[in-house]
């Protein structure tokens, strides 16, 4: 007697492909990629109907006396954007403050995800991923009122302070506050893009670095980091977008005083109820963000987000 | 017959190149992967350490390049000791299992490499990168990246790169595993060919006997740690110290019995062999025979002059081209041989069933002492 039996997960499978084929029929099998990605095309379809709504509201001014948008087209919301220094204000602020903490998150998210990769026990690796993923669980609105506690006029740190008779600090609502919790929202998603990318590095390779006689420092100079550079492109592009389009940190953390262009348009659509201005603001982030985006895909190539496709 | 001395350990005279002695390792996780290995190499030697998976050959090999500490015994490379010393001080050039090349560069920044990380005067660099790509036969290949080149030709860049900064040692640890074997072959004359060029002293590793035999000065065969036997490669066929060796180079029969006068007893069968070294009569034994040396005959008047002739019936017929492999019982033994079958004249061929007779010469058996010494199997 056989003591083969057939297991239960084929027998499920074999079930659910006669349900299949008796939905979609094996000779529209062609078309079943399409159907695979029609739920993300039609989410992405909802995506561009907005993006055409909110084109349209552009380009209508707010009617002051009766606060509905004008019935004629024109580009009025755009010159008040482009005419006002506030606004190149809180743009230059956006893309200086998501700069600086995509090159500080790059540069912290490295040598984490190197440990990551490279530690030897499991123990350890698995302690550095709770640690990384700690903030996540915590969210974000909770993560920035830790911030205000620890660092706010009679936060911890200036009580520190005042215990070494140092006059209590302003630590938050200024600009590096903001590029410091972005950084510190950031960090997992980084880490977690490069550590695939080193993974991918073998460590016999490094080995051979050093045999040949390059130094510790040399080796991760001029063989892993330029190996590990999709991965930093990658990473550099994804942390780039999230910084420039955040509204929770710069709203939490710059205390009013230090908006990014998310909240510049928080404020027309909710606060002044400016639809048009709002819809124009938030075209020109998502002119800039494509911009910036093409700019790097353009100068280095599309990094692990090209998928292995040849670049 | 008299005993033949038991093989010894290759002596060579002046400093040897590399100095291992007494070298253990232990990883704290079951046996020791190292234990006790000893030996001497002299200058512009090319040896190979052969031995199965996991036998300790990688862990011998990294242990001398300085990429792990031994537990305990000592390295001498060109007689300094350098136990304690850092890799990249150690002057050895290692071609890894994977080759361990650098994508992100060419062919020559490959090369480059190690004569900019050990500061070698860069007006001399491009001359040397382009003698050792000659060396191994890529000149004019330099500037293809790593992914632009095939399998054969990445072998090569990382020879030239182990070689450029003329390290006083080359190590290879079984780089040519994953090439088809058409490769293999040609890859292990072109070390042979480099290594006699430059006349660099050389340890290469593998788990395959014939490239062991074909590019090696001298082998060591290791198993389970241990060193078995360290010998030149004719001498480590023809007089394999041990049952274990005898199995592992080469295709062999091992037979149970007895020591006789002459040889061996097999349950009743006398069959004439060698002794290893000295083993009192009485005592048991385990007989080793190469297949190559076993002949084949349908009619036992040809095997006048054997030593030892037995009746046998083919049970398997192997066709490998250049001989046939033949499995053959013998009622008398109670087990069945491995008979290596090549025969220019006739073309003679037994299907399975055919009663044949089988002969040997008594130099041919070898016996070990079943106390002492590994087992074949
Ligand atoms: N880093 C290590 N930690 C623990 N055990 C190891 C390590 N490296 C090798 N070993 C063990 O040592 C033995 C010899 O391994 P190795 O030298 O790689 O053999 P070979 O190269 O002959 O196949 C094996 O049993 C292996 O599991
Ligand atoms: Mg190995």
């Amino acid at each position: 007697m056989s003591s083969f039996r057939y297991p239960l997960r084929w027998r499920l499978m074999d079930a659910l492909e006669r349900a299949a084929d008796l939905l979609w029929p094996e000779r529209l099998s062609r078309f079943t990629g399409w159907l695979m990605i029609a739920p993300a095309l039609l989410l992405v379809g909802l995506l561009v109907l907005g993006l055409a709504e909110m084109a349209d509201g552009s380009l209508r001014t707010l009617d002051r006396a009766t606060f509905l948008p004008s019935e004629e087209l024109s580009l009025a919301n755009y010159e008040t954007a482009l005419g006002s220094a506030t606004y190149w204000r809180v743009f230059g602020r956006s893309i200086l403050g998501a700069t600086l903490a995509t090159a500080l998150t790059l540069a912290l998210a490295f040598p984490y995800a190197y440990a990551l990769v490279r530690v030897p026990g499991a123990v350890t690796r698995k302690a550095l991923l709770v640690v990384l993923f700690l903030p996540f669980f915590i969210g974000q609105v909770v993560r920035a009122y830790g911030w205000l506690i620890i660092l706010g006029n009679g936060g911890m740190v200036n009580e520190a302070l005042g215990l070494v008779g140092i006059a209590p600090q302003r630590l938050l609502f200024n600009f590096p506050a903001v590029v410091f919790g972005l950084v510190q929202y950031l960090l997992p998603f980084a880490v977690l893009m490069l550590a695939p990318a080193l993974t991918a590095i073998p460590a016999e390779t490094e080995t051979a670095a050093r045999s040949l006689g390059a130094s510790w420092v040399r080796t991760i100079w001029h063989v892993v980091l330029p190996m590990a550079r999709p991965g930093l492109i990658g990473a550099g592009l994804v942390t780039m977008t999230l910084a420039l389009t955040d509204f929770a940190t710069p709203a939490m953390l710059g205390g009013g005083s230090q908006d990014f262009i998310a909240n510049a348009i928080y404020d027309q659509f909710f606060r002044t109820a400016d639809q048009g201005l709002g819809s124009a603001l938030a075209l020109m982030l998502v002119a800039a963000g494509s911009a910036i985006v093409a700019l790097v895909l353009g100068l280095f190539g599309a990094g692990t987000l090209a998928m292995g496709a040849r670049r | 017959m008299t005993p033949l001395p038991r093989p010894d350990r290759a002596p060579e005279p002046g400093q040897p190149a590399v100095l291992v002695r007494d070298v253990d390792m232990d990883f704290g996780s079951g046996p020791l992967a190292v234990a006790g290995a000893s030996f001497a190499l002299a200058r512009g030697r090319f040896l190979t350490i052969l031995g199965p998976s996991g036998s300790g050959k990688t862990t011998l090999l990294r242990i001398i390049a300085g990429f792990q500490q031994p537990t305990r015994g000592e390295i001498r490379i060109g007689g300094q000791a350098v136990t304690a010393t850092a890799p990249h001080r150690r002057s050895i050039g290692m071609v890894f299992q994977k080759l361990a090349l650098f994508p992100h560069m060419t062919a020559a920044e490959n090369v480059a490499f190690p004569l900019k990380m050990r500061r070698h005067d860069p007006a001399t660099i491009p001359g040397k990168v382009e003698r050792y790509l000659d060396l191994v036969r890529l000149g004019g290949l330099g500037g293809r990246r790593i992914h632009e080149l095939s399998g054969g030709q990445q072998q090569r860049v990382a020879i030239a790169r182990a070689l450029v900064f003329e390290p006083e040692l080359l190590l290879l640890d079984e780089p040519l595993a994953a090439l088809d074997r058409k490769l293999r072959e040609e890859m292990q004359l072109e070390f042979r060919r480099i290594q006699k060029e430059l006349g660099v002293t050389t340890i290469n590793v593998t788990h395959d006997q014939r490239e062991a035999l074909v590019v090696s000065d001298e082998i060591i065969v290791m198993d389970h740690g241990r060193i078995q036997q360290h010998a030149r490669p004719v001498e480590m066929y023809r007089l394999p110290a041990n049952p274990f060796v005898a199995g592992f180079v080469g295709v062999s029969t091992f037979l149970e019995g007895r020591r006789t006068a002459t040889g061996l007893d097999a349950g009743g069968a006398a069959c004439a062999g060698t002794p290893v070294g000295a083993i009192p009569e009485g005592a048991p034994v385990q007989g080793a025979i190469r297949a190559e040396q076993i002949r084949i005959e349908a009619d036992p008047a040809r095997l006048a002059g054997c030593d030892t002739i037995l009746p046998g019936i083919v049970r398997d017929t192997i066709f490998e081209g250049e001989r046939l492999l033949y499995l053959v019982e013998a009622p008398a033994l109670g087990l069945a041989l491995q008979v290596y079958h090549h025969d220019p004249e006739e073309f003679a061929l037994f299907d399975a069933g055919a009663e044949v007779s089988l002969g040997w010469n008594a130099r041919d058996l070898l016996i070990f002492n079943r106390q002492d010494g590994r087992d074949g199997r």
